[in-house]
């Protein structure tokens, strides 16, 4: 039974090595054959994930005639059951999509290839594992984004794949190698139980390892899950075919969730840097919601989007949530996928029939006209105020009564009231004739996605981190010091009363705008219409190295 | 042979720049492609041999030159077109951090198996500019491309030695330079911080490489692919190389 797991891994990479031997023996069948093995891994991890459900201990495995040792425990038979699923359906997806392809057989071996590598990675009980699997996720991704030889600006983005996840794989080089140097051993639970046992047992640099090891993990995280300044390539990478932007998009760039996961022992003790994370993880969910809002590309604005959720992701480990952030990365991974997989049948039914009703919707975002007649504002800032509050404290003290007791807590609680703010300001916004009808369906909707999140968010916490004092010190570690969370809160509250204000202005000096306030937004466009200018510096930069390298050619005569 | 000779005759088989320039000559001026692969072969062997059959210190600035001699490389190989020349500019940074290992005192088997097998991805990629030499008259990148639909088995066995070469995982060079910054990271830092570096420059040139080589449209001409029994060949060395490198790396028992 205990030897199921590594055949979840194992049987993709046999199918992958196959297809690649005898892709031209088995031509069009390579399909049937890889969807095939996916399916077993699949069910093999279904399997396995049920195992864990129903409590089994967490155990560790060498590979025959190796050193590699492969873990089993929730957050791996969680995560190998989500790859493969996610997996099984760009495989299917991929039968009639990538039918036309002349690299057909090539391509299944790949996503194969990349199959087995991502489940090495969440597997990995040892540090070699995980760093091999870590780094050969980058390379095949590389592979799988050019699928289309003949396209230069498909291998140009992808490329910047390449040398982001390669700045990302470094830091986690330096991190096992620390791990190594210190402990004496590549195996992940040794270690992990060393540092509980005794975190402060060694230092680098004059800092506790832990903080050291945490940093670096946490930089490889941010590289992964396209985090602000290390972001430009996921916008861009969306010439490669719909089924590898479905899978990078729903899977590939949760990795960093997941890496901040499997270190999470090593975070208990690196307070600094989950606030350090938080910091991070907020500007890259603003800056890639501001950026995707302003976008006139709709496959750049899906880009950004899943920048944003990545920072929301990193932003919940950063609050000590780690296990919010497997289920947001699962969630958003499912819609995702969608959104990327639909999109084709979406456009090709589009061209037929619109298929939208002309109905208040469609007058405020297609044709942009919204009623003239708007509620006393005074009456939505107070509902805007009070309502998601209620819904999200009732919410979680249904599920668990002491939740306010920790500091995370409120943090969530406030960045749910803006979402719940925001929702109920579009509503407003809209100026529908029947404005309460929708916003009693607005107050509702909120209501179902709250509880479903709070809910499902605490039974991942339970099956995830089922030790309550290990979750404790989870929080207590993302615990940030009173005068900046005080100042966070006010920054939140600020914000959402100013909306109101602004909103306010706008109504009653509608027609006097200044030339100055349309300046300043003609300023604030292009800023965010060149993307921060962060690409740019970035093109500059590699030209820049590239020349230095050319006039040190000419300079050495080229030998 | 007094120590000075000796030490100058290692850091030119090991190459350390200035001296490091007489391979890339060597390599440059050698007119036929078998003869480039012994000379790629042997060079390092060579160095090897002269380094460990004489016991003689190691100057202070040696290890720092040849980490500088490694960044050096890698940046320049960034700019490089000629596939033969950019072969022989990622020897040159690979061969000189064995310097590093010969440092740490470490098993003249292990060492001398670390120099094969590293060269023979780049032996591979000689013998891979010929062919395309014989196909295109030039093995230069982004002068003709498209080698992924043209002659698809060559570009297959091209991008894997380029991958191999560049230190990808599961062969040799990876564990190699594992192996390296896990043993200067509590020492010395910047030695890790240059290797790094070096590491993250391969990996750019290798991506250069092989988008130059393989990434546009088929050839209107008819080329003639590469032979199944060679795929088959350079298959069986290819997967040789991954299990020696797992072996290396301490992974396969």
């Amino acid at each position: 039974m205990e030897q199921l797991i590594l055949l979840v891994a194992i049987l993709p990479l046999v199918s992958a090595l196959w297809i690649q031997l005898f892709a031209e023996q088995i031509g069009r069948r390579v399909a049937r054959l890889s969807v095939t093995v996916t399916a077993i891994s699949f069910v093999i991890s279904l399997v396995m994930l049920g195992q864990a459900l129903l409590g089994h201990d967490s155990f560790t495995l060498q590979i025959p005639y190796t050193t590699s040792i492969v873990l089993f425990d929730p957050l791996s038979t969680l995560l190998a059951a989500i790859i493969l699923g996610i997996s099984l359906i760009v495989h299917l997806y991929s039968v009639r999509y990538m039918a036309d392809e002349e690299a057909y057989g090539q391509f299944f071996g790949l996503l194969d290839l990349m199959t087995s590598a991502l489940i090495f990675m969440v597997i990995a009980g040892d540090l070699i594992t995980l760093v091999i699997a870590w780094y050969l996720v980058g390379v095949i991704l590389y592979f799988l984004l050019g699928q289309d030889t003949r396209s230069e600006t498909a291998y140009r983005f992808s490329f910047w794949t390449l040398i982001t996840y390669r700045i990302g794989d470094l830091p986690l080089i330096i991190a096992a190698a620390l791990l190594y140097n210190a402990y004496g051993t590549w195996s992940l639970t040794t270690i992990f139980d060393e540092i509980m046992a005794n975190p402060n047992a060694h230092e680098f640099m004059g800092l506790p390892l832990p903080e050291v090891v945490g940093a670096l993990v946490g930089l490889a995280a941010f590289a992964r899950s396209a985090q602000f300044l290390l972001h430009t390539w996921l916008p861009y990478t969306m010439d490669g075919p719909t089924p590898v932007s479905a899978l990078m998009h729903a899977g590939i760039v949760n990795a960093g969730g997941f890496l901040i996961n499997r270190f999470a022992p090593v975070f208990i003790h690196s307070g600094d840097v989950m606030n350090w994370i938080f910091f991070v993880g907020l500007v890259t969910a603003i800056f890639g919601s501001l950026l995707m809002l302003t976008q006139n590309d709709i496959k750049k604005a899906l880009g950004y989007s899943t920048m944003g959720q990545m920072g929301f992701m990193i932003m919940e480990c950063g609050i000590g949530a780690f296990s919010l952030a497997i289920y947001h990365m699962f969630a958003h991974g499912v819609f995702k996928g969608t959104m990327f997989l639909s999109a084709g049948s979406v456009i090709n039914s589009a061209r037929q029939d619109d298929g939208i009703a002309k109905d208040e919707l469609y007058t405020f975002a297609v044709e942009k006209q919204p009623n003239k007649f708007s509620q006393p504002w005074i009456i939505m800032t107070g509902i805007t105020l009070v309502v998601p509050l209620i819904i999200f404290v009732l919410a979680h003290i249904l599920i668990a009564e002491d939740f306010y007791s920790n500091q995370s807590a409120i943090i969530l609680l406030f960045f749910g009231w803006v979402t719940g703010a925001q929702l109920i300001f579009s509503t407003y916004h809209m100026r529908t004739q029947s404005m309460w009808r929708l916003m009693m369906k607005s107050i509702i909707s909120l209501i179902v996605v709250v509880l479903g999140y709070v809910f499902i968010s605490h039974a991942f916490d339970l099956f995830l981190y089922p030790s309550e004092g290990f979750r404790s010190q989870l929080y207590t570690a993302a615990t940030i010091d009173l005068i900046s969370y005080e100042a966070l809160l006010t920054a939140i509250v600020l914000f959402v009363v100013s909306s109101w204000l602004f909103t306010y202005y706008s109504e009653q000096n509608a027609v006097r705008r200044g030339k100055q306030s349309k300046h300043m937004w003609l300023n604030f466009y292009t800023l965010i219409s060149r993307e921060f200018y962060v690409m740019d510096i970035y093109t500059r930069l590699t030209r820049s190295i590239l020349s230095i390298s050319g006039r040190l050619n000419v300079w050495l005569r080229w030998l | 042979m007094s120590e000075t000779i000796l030490l100058l005759l290692a850091v030119i088989f090991l190459p350390v720049f200035p001296l490091s320039m007489v391979f890339n000559a060597v390599l440059d001026k050698t007119p036929h492609c078998w003869m480039k692969v012994i000379v790629i072969i042997v060079w390092p062997l060579v160095g090897l041999y002269i380094v460990l059959n004489n016991q003689f210190e190691l100057p202070d600035w040696l290890i720092p030159l040849a980490l500088f001699t490694s960044v050096l490389y890698a940046l320049r190989m960034l700019s490089l077109r000629e596939v033969n020349q950019w072969t022989g500019f990622l020897a040159t940074s690979t061969w000189t951090l064995l310097w590093l290992v010969v440092e740490q005192n470490s098993v003249s088997t292990q060492l001398y198996g670390y120099a094969i097998s590293m060269t023979i991805p780049l032996a591979i990629l000689i013998i891979l500019s010929k062919g395309l030499e014989d196909r295109f008259g030039a093995a230069y990148t982004e002068l003709y491309g498209g080698l992924a639909r043209t002659v698809p088995r060559f570009a297959g066995i091209l991008v894997v030695a380029a991958v191999a070469a560049v230190a990808t995982p599961l062969f040799p060079t990876f564990f190699f330079m594992f192996d390296l910054v896990v043993k200067t990271v509590p020492f010395n830092l910047y030695a890790t911080a240059a290797l790094l570096l070096t590491w993250l420059l391969w990996s750019w040139a290798g991506a250069r490489l092989i988008q130059g080589l393989i990434v546009g449209r088929a050839s209107k001409v008819k080329i003639v692919d590469m032979e199944m029994y060679s795929v088959f060949l350079y298959g069986m060395v290819i997967f040789a190389l991954m299990f020696y490198g797992l072996h290396l790396g301490g992974v396969i028992l």
